[in-house]
């Protein structure tokens, strides 16, 4: 094989091995991880379940934002659905604001759901689960409490009813109201 | 008796329902479920037992029971899904190389292959090595060569 030709075959194989190399750092650093106590909260705009238009993290800024992700599919998201209207109803009136984050889920079923539970608060869905990764969300129901500049106060991953999380949630809502 | 005949109506009519709602249905889940992914453990739907999974199938039977053809049953489950909920990317766009990048591969894999047999062929088959070899040898190695020969003569 000539000189130049040998020369070329090796950048080629060089430049692919460049190329898995730099995708594969991309891949590492570009990692999704749950954002920590304290951190900005990922924004995102989701469009609304069961009515048209689109709901926008940013625009709830000034208030404290409880964020409920879900799916009709899921089993411990029937047992917290009660609990999570109870607490929507008690908080509503000190300017909390309740958003349902409905995750890989078909829109009718997903409707069928929030009628069976006659759950009030608004509802968003996020049928590709973009924004759920961005939460470092792979399993739900998982709960964000963010304060009025949207930065993360609790994470609560289960449901809310899960004994172990007893009085977090009420915690949570009190320390966004004080921020 | 008027009661039985509406109860044997409403019962045709229930059992008939299904069936009337579409005669021929042009497609089935056996034929959409190795296309469709199952979003939470991505795998096709054939392969998951995902509570995900159960749903998009059950939304598919739906549907096939409705007369949607597998194309619009696709597009609603892009629309509520997201492109990535299709097992193979559409064939349009930029999605068009991921169809198209490995066919190029394997045909440039394929043209260097055949390049490399060709030169290697060609340079078995050459003229042997001239002599060069021989004008080579230093004088001592010529003289003892020749002095080899002569004994054999």
């Amino acid at each position: 094989m000539s000189r130049p030709l040998k020369l070329a075959g090796q950048l080629v194989a060089l430049a692919c091995v460049a190329g898995l190399l730099g995708l594969l750092v991309w891949r590492l650093t570009h990692q999704e991880h749950a954002p920590r106590i304290g951190a900005p909260a990922p924004t995102f705009t989701l469009r609304r379940l069961g009515g048209g238009g689109t709901v926008s993290l940013a625009s709830l800024r000034g208030r404290p934002v409880v964020l409920n992700f879900w799916a009709s599919w899921c089993v411990p998201c029937k047992t917290e659905a009660a609990a999570l209207e109870h607490a929507w109803t008690r908080y509503r009136g000190r300017g909390v604001v309740f958003l349902g984050v409905d995750f890989h889920d078909v829109t009718g079923d997903a409707e069928r759901f929030v009628a069976a539970h006659a759950l009030t608060f608004p509802m968003v869905q996020d049928g590709s689960g973009n924004v759920t990764g961005r939460y470092g969300i792979t399993q739900v129901p998982e709960t964000y409490v963010l304060d009025r500049t949207g930065h993360v106060v609790l994470h609560l991953a289960g449901p809310i009813t899960d004994p172990s999380f007893v009085g977090e949630l009420q915690r949570g809502v009190r320390e966004a109201l004080r921020s | 008796m008027t009661v039985r005949l509406l109860a044997v109506a409403a019962a045709a009519l229930v059992l008939a329902g299904p069936a009337a709602a579409c005669a021929h249905p042009s497609t089935s889940l056996a034929y959409l479920e190795g296309q469709i992914m199952c979003p939470t453990c991505h795998t096709t739907l054939d392969q998951s037992d995902a509570p995900a999974a159960r749903r998009i199938e059950a939304f598919i039977q739906r549907r096939v029971a409705q007369c949607a053809t597998a194309g619009e049953i696709k597009s609603e489950l892009v629309a509520n899904f997201g492109a990535g909920i299709l097992a193979a990317p559409p064939r349009k766009g930029f999605d068009l190389l991921a169809w198209w990048l490995p066919i190029a591969a394997v045909l440039a894999g394929a043209v260097l292959l055949a390049l490399g047999v060709w030169r290697w062929s060609r340079s078995r088959d050459g003229p042997p090595d001239e002599p060069t070899a021989v004008s080579s040898l230093d004088p001592d190695e010529e003289r003892r060569i020749d002095e080899l020969l002569a004994r054999l003569d």
